[in-house]
């Protein structure tokens, strides 16, 4: 289908945190940011799963998440809505990721302390940009 | 900072907000949102009334404040007065990691006037900075 | 611009037509897509037909980095290449770096460049600023929080100090990895995925060259050992297992000196083919005896030979081992000897073994380089050899004394030798201790 144009990509850099908001299973909301949304090809996007938390819980409670990523070229702001799809500790998504994640991990000291868990894939199901209404001056 | 509410079909939807005040008995919390990006939140706000709020630091120190909406109207002067210094704050935080033209661009593209301000009644404050602790409940 | 063939130098390796072949198809592609790159392209091409025409392994990393610079736009570049024995990779060439770092080091799984070489894919990141800072301080929290030990920061790795986009493919022949080629950036998100697919043509090419110049080099450097040292030896050497023996070093070594008595005036009386067939049989027993006890053989002069033990890598009881050998050597030559008188000649084996520092290296001067050993106690055991009576086998107090529960031994001096202030003390070896 291709929902995630090519202009989003700079977004999914990790140069500026991304924030995801999440919904319980009984409609408590959670926001909550990261380091990092990976794309993954036009209809699917990756959140790096390193501990069990809030938002784990609540995407295999309750899959639909808001995804919100800042394009640092542009600074445009896009709102993703997604759907927890499924976790893979392994294959070329979850090795991409977890490549990153060791290389730094190993530069602050921490290699073979913070791991990356799996990668949690969800399904884009729409991508809209947000309108900038430029301030005065 | 930013807003994170959901819809009656439990869809999440999210705006970003350009600075808060605390009211003086610490029972609420009011953030200002661009009327741009509102509309949605407002509609589940009205909904269910459930908010999730969240405030962080370059230093990546951050917490989580959730509750209940009270009451909402547009932003008077002072408080986009308060947006403005919130965000030439943001600016100089940003400067510390990025280079000048890119700080100072970044905080021009936020929308911030005409603005919402939002009330909400704090339930629960969670420490959201990552590491150890990081979901903890504060109050 | 229609597809055409690069044409392969003639000599040019069959898995580099594949290759060409393979990339010609990403090529036009390119082509197809990506038109403002075209150019870049036919500089690929272009690269790798200048790197596959040279085995020169400083020539080939020059010429791709250069490349990379004028051509491509990377501004920042480097070639490491992996340890030959151990798992960890070297800077062998870099470009846009003040110094340049060439020659440092680091392991396998440390930092991007680690991390790419120990799982053998590529990787580009973009905000290396952003995710060092978020992993700092949850490293700095669970310090605070006691989960770690404070310390333990890694160490610098080679590479720019604000860094923050890199684009880091392994070089990769097969499935074997011969090295990583890196481009940096202290910009964000610098590197696109046009970049990746360049680089990954550039890495494919360059990594063949690579391995097979540096193929030719160990394949130089170990026919060159190999006159010295046994094969087992020289490989270990050539592979990384052992030190560099050409750099000159001090040794304790125990140094064994032998020659036949007699073979001057044998040589100038007998037929030159009666001379050559005697010193091959007895150069073919000596030599087999040297490599059976892992001695090096420093050198040979006709019916004289220096051997040493204990270097270029050290061995348990050099003196022993030597002592066995002289008198391995003293039992072959025996029937060798009686044939040969038999024919006529009075030949007879002398030997002498001293034990003592020497100073050893690569003596002489380009294209003929020798393995050599200096020092007192090369004169030593040389003096001792030429004492020696035919079939004796003469050793220092020091052999003696080490060699105590091995051998028997009597004492025949002491003795002046030339070159020697004080008269030095010396032993006939008898034969095995019972």
């Amino acid at each position: 289908m291709g929902i995630l144009p090519d202009e989003i990509k700079p977004a999914m850099q990790g140069i500026f945190p991304s924030h995801v908001v999440t919904c319980s299973g009984d409609g408590i909301p959670n926001a909550s940011s990261i380091s990092q949304v990976y794309y993954v090809d036009a209809d699917h996007v990756a959140l790096s799963h390193q501990f069990f938390n809030k938002t784990t819980r609540n995407v295999r409670e309750n899959p639909r998440a808001l995804v919100w990523v800042i394009n640092p070229e542009t600074f445009e702001t896009w709102d993703l809505e997604v759907e927890y799809d499924r976790s893979e500790t392994e294959g070329p998504i979850f090795e991409v990721m977890d490549m990153q994640i060791e290389a730094i991990a190993s530069m602050v000291g921490l290699k073979g302390i913070f791991k990356l868990r799996a990668a949690d894939i969800y399904r884009v199901i729409s991508a809209t940009k947000n309108a900038a209404e430029r301030p005065h001056p | 900072m930013h807003v994170g509410t959901r819809d009656a079909k439990l869809h999440p939807a999210h705006a970003f907000a350009a600075g808060a005040i605390v009211s003086e008995d610490r029972q609420t919390v009011t953030f200002l949102v661009a009327e741009s990006v509102s509309g949605r939140i407002l509609r589940d706000l009205r909904d269910n009334g459930r908010v999730a709020f969240t405030v962080g630091l370059v230093s990546h120190e951050a917490y989580q404040l959730k509750g209940t909406y009270a009451s909402s109207r547009p932003a008077d002067e002072q408080e986009l007065a308060l947006q403005e210094a919130y965000l030439a704050k943001l600016a100089a935080a940003a400067r510390q990691v990025f280079p000048e033209e890119f700080a100072t661009a970044l905080i021009r593209a936020i929308p911030y006037r005409p603005s919402v301000a939002i009330t909400f009644r704090v339930e629960e404050v969670f420490l959201q900075t990552p590491g150890p602790g990081a979901g903890s409940k504060l109050a | 611009m229609p597809p055409n063939d690069p044409t392969p130098d003639e000599g040019a390796l069959p898995g580099l037509r594949e290759q060409i072949a393979q990339n010609q198809q990403t090529i036009d592609r390119l082509n197809r897509d990506l038109a403002k790159k075209s150019n870049e392209v036919r500089i690929i091409q272009q690269i790798s037909s200048e790197i596959t025409s040279t085995l020169d392994l400083d020539e080939v990393l020059v010429i791709v980095l250069r490349a990379l610079e004028r051509v491509l736009g990377f501004q920042y570049s480097m070639v490491l290449l992996k340890d030959l024995a151990e798992a960890k990779l070297r800077v062998f060439a870099s470009r846009g770096y003040e110094p340049s770092g060439v020659g440092a080091e680091l392991g396998f799984g440390q930092g991007i460049l680690g991390v790419v070489a120990e799982r053998k894919r590529m990787m580009r990141i973009g905000n290396i600023g952003a995710s060092i800072a978020y992993l700092a301080s949850i490293r700095a929290r669970m310090e605070a929080a006691g989960d770690i030990t404070p310390g333990g920061a890694a160490a610098p790795l080679p590479g720019l100090a604000k860094a923050q986009s890199q684009l880091a493919l392994p070089l990769l022949v097969k499935d074997r990895l011969v090295g990583v080629l890196s481009v940096e950036s202290p910009k964000a998100n610098a590197f696109d995925e046009l970049d990746e697919i360049v680089l990954t043509i550039v890495a494919n090419q360059a990594a063949t060259a690579i391995d097979n110049a540096r193929t030719y080099q160990m394949v130089e450097k170990l026919s060159r050992l190999k006159r010295f040292f046994s094969p087992q030896l020289a490989e270990l050497i050539v592979t990384g297992g052992a030190d560099d023996p050409l750099k000159t070093h001090r040794r304790d070594v125990t140094v064994v000196f032998l020659d036949l008595r007699g073979f001057t005036a044998f040589a100038e009386t007998a037929e030159p083919e009666e001379v050559m067939s005697v010193l091959r049989e007895y150069h073919a027993e000596m030599g087999r005896l040297i490599l059976e006890h892992e001695g090096t053989l420093e050198r040979f002069t006709g019916d004289g030979m220096m051997i040493f033990f204990n270097d270029p890598t050290p061995v348990a009881d050099p003196a022993k081992r030597a002592v066995r050998m002289a008198l391995a050597m003293r039992e072959r030559v025996t029937p060798l000897c009686e044939r040969w008188r038999k024919r006529g000649h009075e030949l007879d084996l002398g030997i002498g073994i001293a034990e003592g520092y020497a100073t050893i290296g690569a003596i002489g001067f380009e294209g003929r380089w020798d393995y050599g050993a200096i020092g007192t106690v090369t004169n030593l055991a040389a003096r001792l050899c030429g004492e020696a009576k035919p079939s004796q086998i003469l050793i220092s107090r020091r052999v003696a004394s080490d060699a105590e529960d091995l051998v028997e031994t009597e004492p025949v001096g002491p003795l002046v030798l030339k070159g020697l202030a004080k008269p030095v003390p010396a032993f006939n070896v008898v034969g095995l201790k019972r």
